[in-house]
């Protein structure tokens, strides 16, 4: 068990792997954002014209806008949600819960374009205005029921008594819950957050029948693009991933941070 | 609580810069501030990358308006929508579609009081069958579907004996990209047979699925769809089926490429712009229609997208020496064979041909 | 806790609404004819004697399960591992996670495209085994291009949600079982996998069901004789214009789908219960 921190294991050697696997299109991407001609496999020199394009584009931009806007805040309140139903659930009856699992696998399963259709027909029903509104509940809907799924075993995991033992000893449910289970299910949380985070932000099929009135997604001007596919699209993608990556690195340094000065009012107590 | 929730989301999108030069009347927040009639707002839905450059910002210049822009990638997609209620006040879609719209009655005629440019408008893709008075449509795009193939692989001579047959010819296993659309694929087995491409004829279809049977026996093709542009760039096969607007880049970019209409016919498509009844400012709509078909604006739209233009002036400087599609056989469309013929709209096969192209395919 | 149960309601209502109803049309979809007119409808059972009055619908609804159980082995095989290495290493655990996250950020469809890019005839990869004087491959619309096409873009989710059952697990359990004699490779199988089954479950089914139903990856990587049962479901709805026959075929699945679930929830169960 005591061996040294920094030993080349054929884990880690296969976590590197995936790694290479996993950015090497990532990294081919970026390159032909760079191409100067149109096409997404030939590099024929350098080129910005698709910065360019993407910065001057207003459709673009705001698309961009969109995607983050509406990814943030399907991933915040799918989380939120997804966590407190779960937790909810697991007191309810057998019946109730089997059949919200069953629901939630369904909207996993079903191919985009069914909920899509499903959708539309229903907004189109309820005459309802399509636009940010109606994009954002589509998102948290098909977001959740991952947040859940993602949940579910850590939760389970969890010995039942414990929120019953946070109320015996004086915590109200809402504290029972804040301070005893949630911290005990973040790692699910973490990555049930993230999940839904990709779904939303990769989501093409649904959101283009749900949406109108001019709120675009990255990903429906990318899908619509199809006659004239061209490296603008790489050009997109690129500044996502700077735009990730530093928001990332922010995310990583300050929590850091913020715990150490925490910590340092906290030791003297 | 939702109230309090919508307060949030409201406020979000209120700082956020979405509406870019839209004045008021433009959020898109879901709540019922329409901007129904009031003149200033422009919804168009077009394929996508399918405008000029700066056609849009100037229309909205010079008519001191909004353009919200959106885009589709298939026909049956924009109909979707449309039929789920969505309002627009253009749209862009191709042949056989506009018939499907004319005859569900979902569309309104032309206001030739503003368009006066359908002058301007190239002869070749005026009157066509499915708006023979140009009463509803004008076209914004149109061309025909051929063979690109690669020069020095593919011999002209022999492409030009056999035709659509040459996608056929076992010399070339492993060498075809077919269109992955079952319109397209029948349209040329139906036509290398000598039947109509808008045929109804069971016995007719039936053919040409044996047609396709046997190709993909013969020769393997890989089906694609818009992947087929990039592919024939780089020469990965030597013959591919092509829009001609696709094939007039292709050939742009690449010497080694040339452009073939077979003789036994072939389709001749158009995108038209038409205003749908439920558009919400129909003036507007026809000032954009009539401004798309300026020589300034279509030269943007052809110079852009690489697609034959639809107005005369354009198409013919653009296709004459110095213009950008000088010498390209493919930027001109074979027009006035009898042979070729433009898609219909044919409700009674449509589930037919459907099916019988996931047996050629998956079979 | 019956105040704890309330809290589930909200989400029951929500899903009601947006999920249950909208299903309840696809369902109404199948069992009629004709039309994407509303409320012209007729009773039949034609969309499903379509689909088993011809083999070929069925051949591509195994091929799409044969595809999606590999798709979801490979990811497992590789996966689990992986999750593990992470699990484990404490202090960069957040980090290696957001770094196997990200590139699901990118745009499915440009991803793919890079594939594209990467694994044809004259791509980069044979220029790069061309350099090495290797030889060609030939990978481009090959069964493999569609499993790697699939593996690439679900593996991360089979990561997240092992990793995730996996972290912070009481390392008074592995204490215990060190204590009663237990070697690394026993330990391992009597504490730490049964421990992480759930998370295998969850990675088992978000890998899964997505991957019978994909539709791009195949199109693109496949090509367009790839056939797979999202790929008809999606021309029946967007250009055969038959929703009804989309519906059907899509509910068919769902059935055939949920019946494997629940299988598969029940040797959890099970597993569950004994441990």
């Amino acid at each position: 068990m005591k061996q040294k921190q920094r030993r080349i294991t054929p884990g880690r050697v296969l976590v590197a792997l995936l790694i290479l696997f996993l950015y090497a299109p990532i990294l081919y991407t970026v390159v032909f954002s760079f191409n100067d001609s149109r096409s997404l496999t030939r590099f024929t020199g350098f080129s910005l014209q698709w910065y360019e394009k993407m910065f001057t584009s207003k459709t673009t931009m705001s698309a961009i806008v969109m995607t983050f806007l509406v990814a943030i805040l399907a991933t915040a309140i799918s989380t939120a949600i997804g966590t407190v139903t779960i937790i909810g659930l697991s007191r309810c009856r057998k019946l109730l819960r089997g059949t919200v699992n069953m629901i939630n696998d369904i909207v996993i399963m079903n191919p985009d374009i069914v909920t899509g259709i499903g959708l539309l027909m229903f907004f189109a029903t309820m005459t309802v205005r399509k636009g940010f509104l109606t994009l954002l509940l589509a998102h948290i809907m098909f977001c959740t029921p991952y947040v859940m799924l993602t949940v579910a075993p850590r939760l389970r995991s969890l010995d039942p008594n414990l929120a019953d033992a946070a109320l015996d000893l004086g915590c109200n449910p809402l504290q029972a819950i804040t301070k005893v289970i949630v911290p005990q299910l973040m790692p699910g949380i973490t990555a049930g957050a993230l999940i839904a985070f990709t779904m939303s932000f990769d989501d093409f099929v649904i959101s283009y029948f749900v949406t109108g009135n001019g709120v675009q997604n990255i990903s429906i001007l990318v899908y619509t693009m199809s006659k004239r596919v061209n490296p603008s699209i790489n050009a997109i993608s690129t500044l996502v991933i700077v735009i990730i990556t530093i928001a990332l690195i922010l995310i990583n340094i300050l929590p850091p941070l913020w715990q150490r000065i925490n910590r340092k009012k906290e030791e003297p107590v | 609580m939702k109230r309090l929730c919508s307060a949030i989301l409201l406020g979000t999108i209120a700082v956020l810069p979405l509406t870019g030069c839209g004045g008021p009347g433009t959020e898109f927040d879901g709540t019922n501030t329409t901007s129904v009639g009031d003149g200033t707002t422009l919804k168009v839905y077009n394929w996508g990358e399918y405008t000029g450059e700066n056609l849009l910002q100037n229309f909205e210049e010079e008519y001191h308006c909004t353009v919200i822009e959106e885009t589709f990638d298939s026909n049956e997609m924009m109909y979707t929508k449309l039929e789920a209620g969505d309002q627009y006040d253009v749209l862009v879609p191709s042949d056989y579609m506009i018939q499907r719209l004319l005859n569900e009655d979902m569309l309104q005629p032309l206001d030739y009081g503003i368009i006066g440019n359908i002058d301007l408008l190239q002869e070749d893709c005026s009157g066509l069958p499915y708006d023979p008075e140009n009463e509803y449509s004008i076209p914004y795009f149109w061309g025909s579907v051929g063979i690109v193939y690669v020069k020095d692989k593919v011999d002209r001579t022999a492409l030009e004996q056999k035709g659509w047959e040459i996608l056929r010819d076992p010399q070339y296993k492993d060498r075809i990209y077919m269109y992955d659309s079952e319109r397209d694929s029948f349209m040329i087995a139906l036509k290398s047979l000598g039947y109509s491409m808008n045929t109804d004829n069971k016995a007719e279809l039936y053919e040409a699925y044996d047609w396709l049977v046997e190709q993909r026996e013969l020769v393997s093709p890989i089906y694609v769809t818009d992947e087929v542009i990039d592919n024939m760039l780089n020469e990965n096969k030597d013959l591919g089926v092509m829009y001609s607007g696709d094939a007039a880049y292709v050939l742009a970019e690449n010497d080694n490429l040339g452009y073939y209409e077979p003789q036994q016919g072939t389709n001749i498509w158009s995108d038209a712009m038409v205003i749908p009844k439920n558009a919400a400012n129909p003036d507007l709509a026809n000032e954009f229609i009539n401004y798309v078909l300026t020589y300034e604006a279509s030269q943007d739209n052809t110079e852009t997208v690489g697609y034959t233009s639809s107005n005369a002036e354009v198409f013919r400087d653009e296709s004459s020496e110095g213009g950008m599609f000088y010498q390209n056989e493919a930027y001109i469309p074979r027009s006035g064979y009898d042979k070729d013929e433009v898609f219909e709209d044919n409700t009674t096969i449509r589930q037919l041909l459907s099916d019988l192209w996931i047996k050629v395919k998956a079979g | 806790m019956n105040r704890f149960r309330a809290m589930a309601y909200p989400y029951v209502l929500f899903i009601s609404i947006l999920v249950v109803i909208p299903m309840l049309l696809i369902i109404a979809y199948a069992f009629t004819v004709e039309g994407t007119a509303f409320f012209q409808h007729q009773f039949t059972l034609d969309n499903f004697a379509r689909f088993f009055s011809d083999a070929v619908f069925l051949q591509v609804l195994v091929r799409s399960l044969r595809v999606a159980v590999f798709t979801t082995i490979v990811c497992l095989i590789l996966g689990y591992p992986a999750a593990y290495c992470i699990a484990k290493s404490e202090r960069r655990q957040g980090i290696l996670i957001l770094i196997i996250t990200l590139p699901t950020w990118i745009n499915m469809l440009v991803r793919t495209y890079a594939w594209v890019g990467i694994l044809q005839d004259n791509g980069l990869l044979n220029a790069v085994l061309g350099t090495l004087g290797l030889g060609q491959l030939h990978l481009m619309y090959t069964d493999f291009a569609v499993v790697l096409g699939m593996v690439y873009n679900f593996i991360p989710f089979m990561i997240l949600e092992i990793s995730a059952a996996l972290s912070k697990m009481d390392p008074s359990y592995l204490e215990a079982a060190e204590d009663l004699g237990a070697n690394r490779r026993q330990s391992f199988l009597h504490v730490t996998l049964p421990l992480s089954l759930p998370g295998i479950i969850s990675g088992i089914t978000l890998v899964f069901l997505p991957a019978v139903s994909a539709f791009f990856i195949p199109k693109l990587l496949g090509g367009g004789s790839y056939v797979l049962v999202g790929n008809i479901i999606e021309t029946e709805f967007l250009t055969a214009g038959n929703w009804s026959f989309g519906s059907a075929l899509s509910l068919i699945m769902a059935i055939i789908i949920m019946l494997s679930i629940y299988l598969t929830r029940r040797i959890d169960r099970n597993r569950g219960e004994v441990s």
